[in-house]
């Protein structure tokens, strides 16, 4: 980590420095010979900006192709791959149910348990969920009138259900028979790209996984 | 033993050896960062953000663990996790915990 660190700040420290060694060769042949044209040094002067404007440049042309088409997408199959992923992890959750012989996510801390534990460790399972910006556009139209917001709160509750389950079939994979003291947090998590945009959310679910003796 | 309980069933914490943490500040390169930009728009699962968290939280337990056994512990209990949102994109992830011995 501190290597890739240490790296990009001597990348932007060295570029930054050329940019105002090439800037003051420039001024200086600009004050010794006014009449005579540079391109050369024109183009190392302006080429660290002229890269960044051309993939600002690049990068809003690809956002103005995709965003429709990612609106259109968001509009005729969000609703329906929320539905089929909830469908999905109804079965996923009865698989797992019937593998446990019963729910084993509890937020009970142990002390219930009457036979001897053999082990114990920590799972955790974490999901990124975002709702789409047509459900959003929905919601803002919703919150004009107030009251219940149902498009957001089935993403989210869709979200929580998916973290839940892979808590449980990571306990499945790791051979646990029970966990404990189940905690759910919920996060905001941003792209960089909009950071004033679209929020969207983690949901953590960590435990303490048993194994009877 | 990493566990998120008081107490580690059927063995007797002998010594507290005060609060570790281990954190850490991650971030994804910048194509599938574009990429789940435009998956948000859709709606669903962004993948790439999955990985990241699960990634820096693997480090961040792996981080806790070692100053745990650095301060002579061979059990965390009570482990903790807490999410910041430092700045867009990237993520921090503190995990933290209280090391003891067990027997």
């Amino acid at each position: 980590m501190r290597s890739i660190d240490a790296r990009v700040s001597t990348l932007t420290v060295s570029l930054l420095l050329s940019v105002l060694l090439f800037s003051g060769v420039a001024m200086a042949q600009a004050d010794e010979a006014p009449k005579e044209d540079s391109p050369l040094i024109l183009i190392l002067c302006l080429g660290p900006f002229l890269l960044i404007s051309l993939g600002a440049a690049a990068f809003g042309i690809i956002w103005a192709l995709f965003y429709p088409i990612m609106f259109l997408y968001g509009v005729i199959f969000s609703e329906r791959n929320l539905n089929r992923r909830m469908s999905g992890l109804v079965l996923r959750e009865g698989s797992s149910i019937e593998h446990f012989g019963k729910d084993p996510l509890s937020t009970l801390r142990g002390n219930h348990i009457v036979g001897g534990i053999k082990e114990t460790g920590l799972v955790y399972a974490s999901v990124v969920f975002a709702p789409s910006h047509w459900q959003l556009l929905i919601a803002w139209i919703n919150q004009i009138f107030g009251g219940r917001i149902d498009v957001i709160h089935r993403v989210i509750s869709v979200g929580r259900a998916e973290a839940k389950q892979r808590l449980r079939e990571q306990a499945q994979a790791d051979g646990w028979d029970d966990v404990l003291n189940v905690r759910i947090d919920t996060a905001e998590m941003t792209p960089a790209s909009n950071p004033k945009g679209t929020k969207a959310v983690e949901v953590f679910a960590y435990g303490t996984g048993i194994k009877f003796g | 033993m990493v566990v998120n309980t008081e107490t580690i069933a059927g063995k007797v914490i002998t010594q507290n050896l005060g609060v570790v943490g281990g954190s850490t500040v991650r971030a994804k390169h910048i194509g599938k960062d574009i990429g789940a930009l435009f998956k948000n728009i859709g709606g669903g699962e962004l993948k790439a953000y999955t990985e990241l968290l699960e990634e820096s939280r693997s480090e961040a337990i792996a981080r806790m663990v070692s100053d745990a056994a650095a301060r002579g512990a061979n059990a965390i209990v009570n482990v903790r996790f807490a999410t910041s949102a430092v700045t867009a994109g990237a993520s921090e992830l503190f995990a933290y915990g209280t090391a003891v011995t067990v027997e």
